[in-house]
């Protein structure tokens, strides 16, 4: 009967390293826009019930988001379905967590060495601007044309960036071995 | 021209285009798969509308959008713009633009909206949170 317990040691390991990691809200694998409108819900239930007031939530929300639709449009790693090539469904992941009642949503997702040049400019950039500057440039994007390629009219960090209480901080690591070529990368967004 | 409607997803708000009262009304939340054809499509529908309206009377345009993502928001400001052409040729056009009393992202945005298309009646209400 040794092995008695051991699904709840099993649980127990797993629950205090969330805890020690203060994850509140984690999810790995394919992202759709189904799956993100079910998470939506689960999100906005856990906040709330993480008692974050309620433009803490939007905020959260907005930018839970805008870093899960990147995932869908931009993830390197696409999910074919056999003689499927709507390539709607991709692979990332994404966790929020708590401390100190900060929030920080992390997003995680393999990028091509072209997206990643580009994710590089426009985070360095976005990252050198005061949250005025920030505003500012928001207000221009909304007005200008919208970039040909770009399948979020070039606002999703701008939004990401203004709804912060902090510079945008993210990570490029190359890839090695069969996925040489891509990177991964990493944001992290402070609410 | 027929009026459209079109119900709310998880992901996409209510569109109630009463074109023949003259009354449209946008509620829900938007972040669609793909704002541009979602928003595209009820678009080119407004500015049919538009164009082929001779009514004199006022036009009324009810907003109770409780969210909306970053590409979605690009293409309300298009939406708006096409009304705003409709109010400079002569015709009254009111925006209705409701949010939460305490949402400062969708009351500045509605304060944007205000400053691009000055030819819009805009009304700002202040919802009280439920």
């Amino acid at each position: 009967m040794s092995g008695m317990n051991e699904i709840q040691r099993q649980w127990d390991d797993f629950h205090s390293y969330v805890e020690r990691r203060d994850v509140i809200f984690y999810h790995v694998g394919y992202f759709s826009q189904t799956i993100i409108a079910a998470m939506a819900d689960a999100v906005k239930l856990r906040v709330e019930h993480a008692g974050a007031v309620a433009q803490t939530r939007r905020k959260l929300f907005s930018s839970f988001i805008e870093m899960a639709q990147n995932i869908v449009h931009y993830s390197a790693d696409s999910y074919e379905k056999e003689g499927n090539s709507e390539a709607s469904m991709r692979h990332g992941a994404v966790f929020i967590s708590l401390t100190d009642e900060r929030y920080y949503l992390h997003c995680a997702n393999p990028v091509n060495a072209d997206v990643a040049e580009k994710l590089r400019e426009k985070l360095e950039h976005l990252r050198s601007l005061t949250i005025d500057e920030i505003k500012l440039e928001y207000k221009e994007t909304l007005r200008a044309e919208t970039p040909a390629d770009s399948k979020g009219a070039g606002l999703g960090f701008l939004t990401m960036a203004r709804d912060a209480s902090a510079p945008l901080e993210f990570e490029l690591s190359p890839a090695s071995g069969k996925d040489s070529g891509t990177s991964m990368f990493y944001l992290r967004a402070t609410i | 021209m027929d009026n459209l409607f079109i119900a709310a997803s998880p992901s996409s708000p209510e569109v109630d285009f009463r074109f023949d009262e003259r009354r449209l009304s946008l509620k829900g939340e938007s972040y669609p798969e793909n704002a541009a054809q979602f928003w595209g499509d009820i678009i080119a529908a407004l500015r049919r509308f538009l164009s082929e309206d001779t009514g004199a009377e006022m036009v009324t345009v009810n907003v109770a959008l409780a969210y909306f993502n970053s590409s979605s928001t690009k293409m309300l400001f298009s939406l708006f713009g096409a009304l705003n052409d409709k109010a400079k040729a002569g015709t009254e056009v009111v925006l209705n633009w409701y949010h939460d009393e305490d949402d400062d992202t969708i009351f500045e945005f509605g304060q944007e909206l205000m400053e691009d298309f000055p030819d819009l009646v805009f009304n700002d209400h202040a919802v009280k949170s439920l």
